[in-house]
């Protein structure tokens, strides 16, 4: 049987400092076991995407936590591949329910960011940069910023073509009550916010986030016929390349998300303009431009206009939404739990439960998460 | 805490780079740090490829605003790139130069 999404929930993203980690792994499991009426001595198996745990929590074993938490011994797989942790972890579920039948997993996301310094935070997502990169002074924004110099050059647009991201991710962010920013934005808020890493603006940026994110997927028919609501996993790849972004032969282009997209398309048997509802990675919105192009969607070099047109902002009446959960942008960006909240929210479009951001007949949907500056990308394709 | 070991490792690579001359390819300017250079900020750091094709980051110092191009020819000199307590060794590492 094809393993199917049957149930999900997130806990709200932000700067939560009533929640620990501990708290926000729990608040996931009981919110997604209680909303498919499941035990925990249901689940099979968990897979926990995660980045930060050890390197800002001293909490790296967090699979015994969960278990703690879930009082099981099934296996608790953790998953980390920087912000793809939570992609990966969904990616990896679904291989191992393709090779085991009539099972029932949880796929968790969390992360606590805020109990630290920005400046702390921002040395630990380095943690997914070449040491080459750290030692110059790089950070994070700051490569993603070197790629957006090149494609801004390179096709000549400006500051003000990566500012319509964020004003339509920020749009939908408004619609979700989960979100962690949930005031809309203006061109010229954008363009006025201060700058992380030049080009790249605050309000170009996703946030420092806390939060966590959990879904369960079955391929057991028992489960799915007693489930309220079920979408199918069409696809789930994933696609590697240099850690480096010196040793890419473009910089304009994240060769991970092309290889992993086609490879789920092939997967899925459908074609790209088939897709209805997309979640892309944009922790910065020149991502979200180069994600568009490397997927398919749009054509190399027409990023910029695209995004300035707002052609994927919800009520456009456009054939594909792109970010209705507000993204990494609006959403919040508690990164393990990021590429689950993608799933998820997914989840919601597909069976009709995303309320006021609803994607009216939404058949086919694409979760794109990209760890590091390009390193990993995990590409999902769900349908109903 | 800077690792001495990993400084001197890391400095080993890098002398073959000293007064090599290259082009930026891509650049930023770094206002948002890691705590090791919070005091520097804001900086920028360039993408720099070589004639034979190899590409290093590093720092741009001594650099006016039009030095700041994709482009600009630049070249690597040996420069302080972190200091810790002082008690810790001072690490050296490459940055740039815009060429005249």
């Amino acid at each position: 049987m094809r393993t199917k999404v049957i149930g999900y929930y997130n806990s709200k993203f932000g700067e939560l400092w009533n929640k620990s980690l501990a708290d926000l792994i729990d608040e996931a499991i009981a919110g997604v076991l209680q909303s498919v009426r499941l035990a925990r001595a249901d689940i099979d198996a968990v897979f926990f995407g995660n980045m930060l745990g050890g390197i800002l929590e001293n909490s790296l074993f967090n699979s015994a936590l969960i278990a703690q938490i879930m009082e099981t011994t099934v296996p608790v797989y953790r998953l980390e591949a920087a912000c793809a942790s939570g992609g990966l972890a969904f990616q990896t579920a679904t291989n191992y329910l393709k090779s085991n039948k009539n099972k029932t997993v949880l796929v968790l996301g969390a992360e606590k960011m805020t109990d630290v310094s920005v400046e702390r935070a921002t040395e630990a997502l380095t943690a997914a940069s070449a040491a080459e990169e750290q030692i110059a002074g790089l950070t994070f924004p700051g490569l993603y910023a070197m790629m957006a110099q090149v494609y801004l050059h390179q096709y000549r647009y400006d500051e003000e073509h990566l500012a319509y991201i964020s004003v339509k991710n920020h749009y939908h962010g408004s619609l979700n009550e989960k979100a962690q920013f949930r005031k809309t934005i203006t061109v010229d808020k954008v363009l006025a916010s201060p700058y992380v890493a030049y080009p790249l603006k605050i309000l170009s940026s996703s946030a420092i986030s806390d939060g966590a994110a959990a879904l369960i997927l079955t391929n057991d028919p028992v489960r799915v016929k007693s489930s309220r609501s079920a979408v199918d996993v069409l696809s789930s790849e994933v696609a590697t390349d240099c850690l480096a972004i010196k040793n890419r032969d473009s910089l304009t282009e994240l060769y991970a998300t092309q290889v992993a997209a086609e490879k789920a398309f092939c997967e899925a048997k459908i074609k790209r303009n088939r897709i209805d509802v997309a979640e892309v990675h944009d922790c910065f919105s020149i991502a979200e431009i180069l994600a568009m192009e490397d997927i398919g969607f749009w054509k190399r070099g027409e990023g910029g206009k695209k995004a300035k047109e707002m052609s994927t902002q919800l009520g456009t009446n456009q054939r594909l939404v792109v970010n209705t959960s507000g993204g990494l942008k609006a959403a919040g960006h508690p990164v393990g739990a990021t590429g689950v909240k993608q799933i998820g929210e997914l989840f919601l479009q597909l069976t009709k439960q995303a309320k006021s951001r609803l994607v009216k007949n939404a058949h086919f949907a694409l979760a794109h998460n990209v760890g590091g500056a390009g390193g990993m990308a995990v590409v999902s394709i769900l349908a109903v | 805490m800077i690792n001495p070991i990993r400084a001197w490792r890391t400095q080993k690579q890098i002398k073959h780079l000293l007064g090599k001359s290259g082009k930026i390819i891509t650049w930023t300017t770094i206002y948002v740090t890691t705590p090791d250079f919070k005091k520097q900020a804001p900086y920028p750091v360039v993408l720099v490829e070589y004639i034979d094709g190899e590409r290093a980051y590093g720092p741009l110092v001594n650099y006016g605003d039009c030095d700041l191009s994709i482009g600009k020819e630049v070249f690597g000199v040996l420069r302080i790139v972190r200091k810790g307590n002082s008690d810790e060794i001072i690490e050296y590492g490459i940055k740039f130069k815009p060429k005249a």
